[in-house]
């Protein structure tokens, strides 16, 4: 309902020069550091720089994923409430394209990770039948296919935004809305494609057509997670007080509670089924994930992952309120983190977990990289879309 | 309590307490939400308590203004959830390892994942119930009468008029101070209510 309130908002929309230039240099810094760091990595451990490299890339991947699964979705319904928080949405979904360069290390890696790699498989019965997908030539133009399209989609996107910017006209919020309704389709087409080939193919003799899903699931958790840590992060330095508000906070608090639930609908389902049916091959992925060590594991994915957010998150005081909404973003980051290395490192390391120094490295180092093309979006140009015709509604945005 | 009750029968000689009309509140009426919202604001300043407003759409900010606790209605859902969540646990474990043990395809009777689904269903199920019952009771419906409906334009409520009422239980109520102040709020027509 429109609103005739009179709000008056007084926020700064542009970052000041020397704030964008130092955290610029930070993460220059810091992205410097881990890649030299990483190298050395690359060069005396390659079997597990490869491990920890994949388990980042496909973290911040599907983070970027989950962001251009957001816009869409808001251009679809035509939001009004996030319009505020859409442009750092937007500025996220703008790192994809840096997957079509991370992605090589992946690629010229597939031997030390993938098992159809090896000459072994031609002999496999099961997977000789699968050679025809899972080779290295088709993983090579999958991938590029992929990152291609979702560079596409997001660059459109955005510029469709900006565009909006200089002179508000409605004609880019229907742009927006046609690119958005295929690309939603797309988007989980693909993204279900490059979750089987990048981390579902490390156990070649398995497959779950809900992997797809769970990948993206988690993958937007992972973002509204750091969706709400950026919009805490900026508000701490003074920027967008008067236009996220707590009411958006609770909204975006609403969905990081609602994506938990989905995330645990999906990936049970998944698990269930295959616990019901009991046929060898299917239940050997989760044998090779219970196994050992990684027994252990289960307590992060049952209840860090799922319960104790669920019910933490469950009270509208704890949405509403900022340092216990931020402390709840940040666990949901590291714990999506969790999620990945269980599915892809037991591959490497079969007895349990044994976390080396490159899984943090690789993941700073990919973050960072991630973070400074997501930092580049905000230098000179305003943090909120303010040539959006729903902006002052978003302003005025209240829950009932 | 038995002159109570001959009073309400309306008996010649019992008559004289009820004989006094009761007043359900005095309603004022007012052009816009705007306007409504203020006079709630002002009347609330002005230390009034017991006070309901009717509106032919949602207003927002109201609830605050108004004073209106939150609705307690999250926790009765909670509790019918939670209720759901136990007697699923329950019956899956009484009716496969108690009641009528079947061992199907080697699984054990009772076993936590194929009873997930239940569990969630019967969550949810519960929980539905919990939050249409609820809140018809929290909202007292069916109600079949109310005094409101006395006031001459309380159709304007489902229409264009947005209508305050200050109830005669508020600590504060004085029929003609409360008539004053109101019309000095921008009432277009206020009215004493019969209840």
């Amino acid at each position: 309902m429109a609103h005739h309130d009179h709000h008056q908002v007084t926020d700064n929309y542009f970052l000041a020069p020397e704030t964008w230039t130092k955290v610029r240099n930070s993460l220059v810094f810091v992205a410097l550091v881990s890649w030299l760091a990483l190298a050395a990595g690359f060069a005396t451990n390659r079997e597990q720089f490869q491990f920890s490299y994949l388990v980042a890339f496909a973290y911040f991947v599907s983070l970027a994923l989950g962001a251009m699964f957001y816009v869409m979705v808001q251009h679809l319904t035509g939001s009004a409430w996030s319009v505020t928080v859409r442009r750092l949405m937007e500025n996220i979904m703008r790192t994809i394209p840096l997957g079509l360069i991370l992605v090589l290390p992946v690629i010229f890696g597939t031997h030390y990770m993938y098992e159809w790699t090896h000459a072994a498989a031609a002999k496999d019965p099961v997977l000789s039948k699968k050679l025809g997908f899972l080779n290295d030539q088709w993983f090579i133009i999958r991938s590029f296919i992929v990152l291609g399209l979702w560079s596409l989609f997001s660059w459109r996107l955005y510029a469709i935004s900006r565009a909006q910017d200089d002179n508000g006209s409605l004609k880019h919020t229907q742009a927006a809305e046609r690119w958005s309704a295929p690309g939603l389709l797309m988007l989980f087409l693909t993204a279900s494609l490059a979750a089987y080939d990048w981390v579902m193919s490390l156990d070649p003799h398995w497959y779950s057509t809900m992997f797809g899903v769970a990948f993206l699931s988690g993958g937007a958790l992972a973002f509204m997670a750091a969706l709400i840590l950026i919009c805490l992060g900026l508000r701490s330095a003074g920027y967008l007080e008067n236009s996220v508000k707590e009411e958006h906070y609770h909204d975006l608090g609403k969905w990081l509670f609602a994506l938990t639930v989905f995330w645990a609908y999906v990936t049970f389902s998944q698990y269930m089924l295959i616990w019901y049916s009991n046929l060898p091959e299917e239940v050997a992925w989760f044998q090779r994930r219970l196994a050992g060590g990684w027994y252990n594991w289960r307590p992060f994915m049952i209840f860090g992952h799922f319960f104790l957010p669920f019910f933490a998150l469950m009270p509208r005081a704890s949405k509403r309120n900022l340092k216990m909404l931020g402390f709840a973003a940040g666990y949901m980051i590291v714990m999506h983190y969790f999620e990945l290395y269980w599915q892809v490192m037991p591959v490497l390391h079969g007895k349990g977990p044994q976390v080396s120094w490159m899984d943090p490295v690789a993941f700073v180092a990919v973050g960072s990289a991630f973070g400074l093309v997501f930092w580049s979006g905000l230098r000179k140009k305003p943090l909120v879309p303010v040539g959006d015709p729903r902006l002052d509604q978003c302003l005025a945005f209240h829950n009932v | 309590m038995a002159t109570n009750l001959l009073a309400r029968l309306n008996l010649p000689g019992f008559e004289s307490e009820s004989k006094k009309v009761k007043h359900y509140g005095v309603v004022a009426n007012f052009d816009t939400p705007e306007d409504l919202l203020r006079a709630v604001r002002t009347a609330r300043a002005a230390g009034f308590s017991k006070m309901e407003a009717y509106t032919p759409f949602p207003i927002h900010g109201i609830d605050e203004a108004l004073g209106a606790p939150r609705s307690p209605l999250g926790k009765i859902v909670i509790c019918c959830g939670l209720t759901g969540l136990a007697s699923a646990i329950l019956l899956q474990w009484w009716t496969g390892a108690v009641d009528y043990p079947l061992s199907v395809a080697g699984k054990p009777l009772f076993a936590l994942e194929p009873s997930v689904p239940i569990m969630f269903e019967l969550s949810v199920l519960l929980s539905a119930f919990g939050t249409v019952l609820g809140m018809f009771h929290l909202n007292r419906l069916p109600t079949y009468y109310h005094a409101f409906f006395n006031y001459s334009k309380a159709e304007g409520a489902s229409n264009d008029r947005f209508l305050l009422a200050v109830e005669v239980e508020d600590p504060k109520f004085n029929a003609e101070e409360v008539k004053t102040f109101l019309d000095s709020c921008g009432s277009r027509h206020t009215e004493l209510v019969e209840a």
